[in-house]
């Protein structure tokens, strides 16, 4: 067990990622008190295996790891089957708003609410869903999102690729169900 | 450096993961094409949205108060 003070000073450090760690088990568990659950069990886990952090490496990315992994094995019965992902093919949502005659941000990204964006970024499937919250939330290196789920930093781009053509397409839908934007041409932008 | 080769790169320029190298050809590509400059926009602007969207959720102060308890 490390010293009284080398504890709190660890525990300190570590608190500094809660915001991270609480986040990114939000998003994975869709519930804010197995969020916490989550993340107590990570932090008393990490606590106890601080011996084998390496001080003055990533302390986020070998947090975000523990607690992954404790999620994984408290669903690992559906791991299987989580992976498929719908193939949308290409979908370049610039392209497609461009086409039907849309200015891309102005008309669309700039009226789309971040509830809507946390609505599209939980419908993916966790393992795409937690590359979108390492990369695009938490700004991640493709070398660090790698070393944190494990995977060759091969796996996390084509992740990344599929889940954000995903992300595009699911945007895309709410656009056109929402007026934002008609398939057939023109927007239609509803005004308060 | 072509359109299709700078589209191919535009994901990993947006990452801030290219080469120097090649952070510079697609920087250089941008700059004296609207098209593509209006996509690379576009993505940043996707990326960043993503990135507000989802940070906008924080621990709950007691939440922390808890943690600091229990850990220390």
């Amino acid at each position: 067990m490390a010293e009284p003070a080398a504890q709190t000073a660890f525990a300190e450090e570590a608190l500094t990622h809660l915001d991270t760690l609480y986040r990114g088990a939000l998003r994975l568990t869709h519930d804010p008190d197995q969020a916490q659950d989550l993340v107590q069990e990570a932090y008393l886990r990490a606590l106890r295996y601080q011996h084998s952090y390496q001080a003055g490496t990533n302390m986020k990315a070998w947090l975000f790891a523990i607690m992954r992994n404790l999620f994984w094995d408290r669903f690992k019965g559906v791991r299987k089957e989580d992976v498929s992902l719908d193939d949308v093919g290409e979908f370049v949502l610039y392209d497609k708003l461009r086409d039907e005659g849309a200015r891309p941000e102005s008309d669309v990204l700039d009226k789309i609410a971040a509830s809507e964006v946390v609505a599209a970024v939980d419908t993916l499937p966790p393992l795409h869903r937690e590359v979108v919250l390492l990369v695009d939330v938490e700004g991640f290196s493709y070398k660090d999102a790698a070393e944190t789920l494990g995977v060759p930093i091969g796996t996390v781009m084509s992740r990344l690729h599929r889940a954000r053509q995903q992300l595009q397409k699911s945007l895309y839908d709410y656009a056109v169900e929402s007026g934002i934007v008609r398939p057939s041409g023109m927007r239609q932008v509803p005004q308060q | 450096m072509r359109c299709e080769e700078c589209s191919d790169k535009l994901d990993r320029f947006v990452d801030r993961e290219l080469s120097d190298t090649e952070a510079l050809q697609v920087q250089l590509h941008l700059e004296g094409c609207p098209e593509c400059m209006d996509h690379y926009d576009f993505e940043s602007h996707l990326k960043r949205l993503v990135k507000h969207s989802c940070e906008c959720d924080k621990a709950p102060e007691a939440f922390r108060e808890k943690l600091r308890q229990i850990l220390s």
